[in-house]
């Protein structure tokens, strides 16, 4: 009865054309896919080729020595040797100390920097990330070694008697020196993640929280934590993955005997004796898998974070 | 639980050499009362609530709560809860969570926190979403659960920093009633801003005016269009019409003629003022009318605005839809007396 009421077309939205719309589907995604070719290019040959030439290797798949059948001798081998857990304890150590001091000093930090102007926190933060590890390592290695500044300031304060008798913080069994200079590196990495979260809708909570009642504790943990979390636990991640697999700043500022993993792989693949080789594949897939591990544990714990 | 508010000589400023963004605000909030803080944005409404609430320290002046001052308190201990433009709920706290907060930092006992907890989202009905996320409400539901989590807390001042200018028209109006039902019925002190006049009038018990920081009126909603303090004060609320002259014995003398004035202007140069919607037009001529030309008019469906032209004055009336004129008509305006105000 309402039919003359009617308007057609009017209102009603035109009824689509399912192939048309499928065909401009499959053009955006062709469109998506051409344009991230080159990068897909580039890191399948690098990472994933290289990966793969390793895994080959540590089966034991090795033609220049004549070695062609596949099997896990290296792997039992490596994980069957006391050295190998050694570096191992060793590696872990050094990448869990790194990542629990640099995520600590770098909440504590951005807590403290969040309501200064950009070019404070500019300076604090962002020239360190600029440095590369290496000339960190030598600028740690400069300050903290017992014929360095921080020696010399030390026995002129009298906290010392000769500059010698400074504690042994390079080389030493502690890693302190590979420990500085990863603090030093990644403090402003994990501070600057925190500080764009914490300038967010975080700022604007912590106001409502305050005016409901809470103390600076309360307004932090109930309310700044839960919010920054996914970003600290993000960040905390990339340092213990590149802090676990980094090879330069142990090579350069580590002690001889363990080294860590990395440092272990690379000896042995530089060793005179070919045969060493699919046991050092065999650790750096080691170093590949307990990294992959981690990261999927904590990108599973940070999305539940998420959500809260 | 009421209390009264003081502010005093307020000013603030965000850095020196800054212009002021409130300068020299005095108020006065009585028990009970629901006082709204008008003006364009910038202002500086949000920043003299920001003083009161505690979250700026104000550059001088004095804020005082029952007598007392309360800048040396911090925002965390002086009971005055606030609800912003946006809702502002914890993302990882379900709804009863959220509004539970300000008891739980304060430490009630389990069984207090969940019966004012349950009470509150059934004043604001949200009863039944006390296990959804925030991000499960729309925004309305949102801004009602913000209310909540403001009032359980049972505040001696409650801030409303324009809560209801994020929802669409229809929602605002059913969050007015809201609002204006559980303040009444709690007996909150209640600051409220907003750039909204129509808002201000509908919620309030007294509107202070705002202008570049500076207070230009503060009164009852009605004095806002029956007399207002100045020509700012009287064109923010609409009213366009603005006739210079002299008053003398009681009439004031304009370029339309004498115009007589219910309420007596004193004597010397004045600017009356007179909202559009009072402008008459009267064939008989009577007192305070004189001849003039229709010189546009805009059809708006329940109302017609027209500009008149007499004796080089512009006026603008509002006239009902079935008073039909069309530029050019001659007609005989009258400026009712008891309509007609002085500006000081």
């Amino acid at each position: 009865m309402f039919r003359g009421l009617r308007v057609p077309g009017k209102g009603i939205r035109p009824s689509p054309n399912p192939a048309r719309e499928r065909l401009t589907r499959v053009g955006g995604r062709l469109k998506i896919s051409l344009l991230l070719a080159p990068a897909v290019l580039v890191i399948g040959t690098l990472f994933i080729g290289g990966l793969y030439a390793a895994l080959i290797q540590s089966l034991g798949y090795f033609p220049a020595i004549g070695q062609t059948e596949m099997s896990l001798s290296a792997y039992r081998e490596v994980l069957s040797s006391g050295y190998f857990v050694d570096s191992l304890v060793l590696t872990v150590y050094v990448a869990v100390a790194s990542t629990v001091i640099s995520t600590t000093l770098a909440v504590l930090g951005a807590l403290a920097l969040r309501r200064s102007s950009g070019t404070v926190s500019a300076v604090v933060f962002q020239i360190p990330i600029t440095i590369p590890h290496l000339v960190a390592a030598v600028g740690i290695a400069l300050v903290v070694s017992q014929t360095g500044l921080g020696a010399r300031f030390a026995s002129a304060l009298g906290l010392v008697g000769e500059p010698s008798d400074f504690p042994a913080l390079l080389y030493d069994k502690y890693s302190v020196g590979i420990i500085l200079t990863y603090v030093w590196k990644e403090v402003p990495f994990v501070a600057l993640v925190v500080l764009a979260g914490l300038r967010g809708v975080a700022a604007e909570l912590e106001e409502v929280a305050q005016t409901l009642g809470a103390n600076a504790w309360q307004r932090f943990w109930h309310v700044i934590f839960p919010v920054i979390a996914p970003g600290v636990v993000a960040a905390s991640l990339i340092v213990f993955a590149f802090t676990f697999g980094a090879f330069e700043v142990p090579y350069l500022l580590g002690q001889d005997f363990p080294t860590m993993l990395p440092v272990t792989a690379y000896n042995d693949y530089r060793s005179i004796e070919l045969s060493d080789r699919p046991g050092a594949m065999a650790i750096n897939i080691i170093i590949a898998v307990i990294t992959a591990l981690f990261a999927a544990a904590y990108l599973r714990l940070s999305r539940s974070l998420g959500r809260g | 639980m009421t209390a009264k508010l003081e502010i005093k000589n307020l000013s603030h400023r965000y850095r020196k050499g800054e212009e002021f963004a409130v300068s020299d605000l005095s108020l006065d909030v009585e028990p009970r009362e629901f006082v709204a803080l008008l003006g364009p944005s910038g202002c500086g409404k949000t920043t003299a609530l920001k003083v009161i609430s505690g979250l700026l320290a104000p550059t001088s002046g004095d804020v005082l709560v029952d007598g007392e001052s309360i800048l040396g308190v911090p925002p965390e201990r002086r009971r005055a809860a606030m609800v912003f433009q946006k809702s502002l709920l914890f993302p990882n706290m379900s709804v009863e969570e959220n509004v539970g907060f300000g008891l739980r930092m304060r430490k009630a006992g389990r069984e207090e926190s969940g019966r004012k907890v349950a009470d509150a989202l059934r004043q604001v009905r949200m009863d039944g979403f006390a296990y959804r996320r925030p991000g499960e409400l729309s925004g309305g539901q949102q801004q009602r659960v913000a209310l909540a989590r403001a009032l359980v807390t049972e505040p001696r001042l409650l801030l409303l920093d324009e809560p209801l200018s994020a929802l669409d028209a229809n929602l605002r109006e059913e969050m007015r009633a809201l609002v204006k039902r559980l303040q009444r019925e709690g007996g909150y002190t209640t600051v409220f801003v907003t750039h909204d006049q129509e808002e201000a009038v509908v919620l309030a018990d007294r509107i202070a005016l705002l202008f570049g920081g500076e207070l230009q009126m503060y009164d009852e909603p009605e004095a806002f269009y029956d007399r207002p303090a100045s020509r700012e004060a009287a064109r923010f609320f609409g009213a366009t019409n603005f006739i210079e002259g002299e008053a003398k014995n009681g009439s004031v003398d304009t370029p339309l003629g004498k115009l007589r004035l219910e309420r007596s202007a004193s004597p010397g140069e004045t600017t009356l003022t007179i909202r559009p919607e009072a402008v008459r037009l009267d064939e008989s001529g009577g007192e305070n009318s004189f001849p003039a030309t229709v010189s546009s008019a805009t059809y708006l469906g329940t109302q017609v605005h027209y500009e008149l032209e007499a004796s080089g004055v512009v006026l603008r009336a509002a006239l009902p839809p079935h008073v039909r004129l069309k530029k050019g008509d001659e007609i005989t305006a009258r400026l009712p007396a008891e309509s007609l105000w002085a500006l000081e």
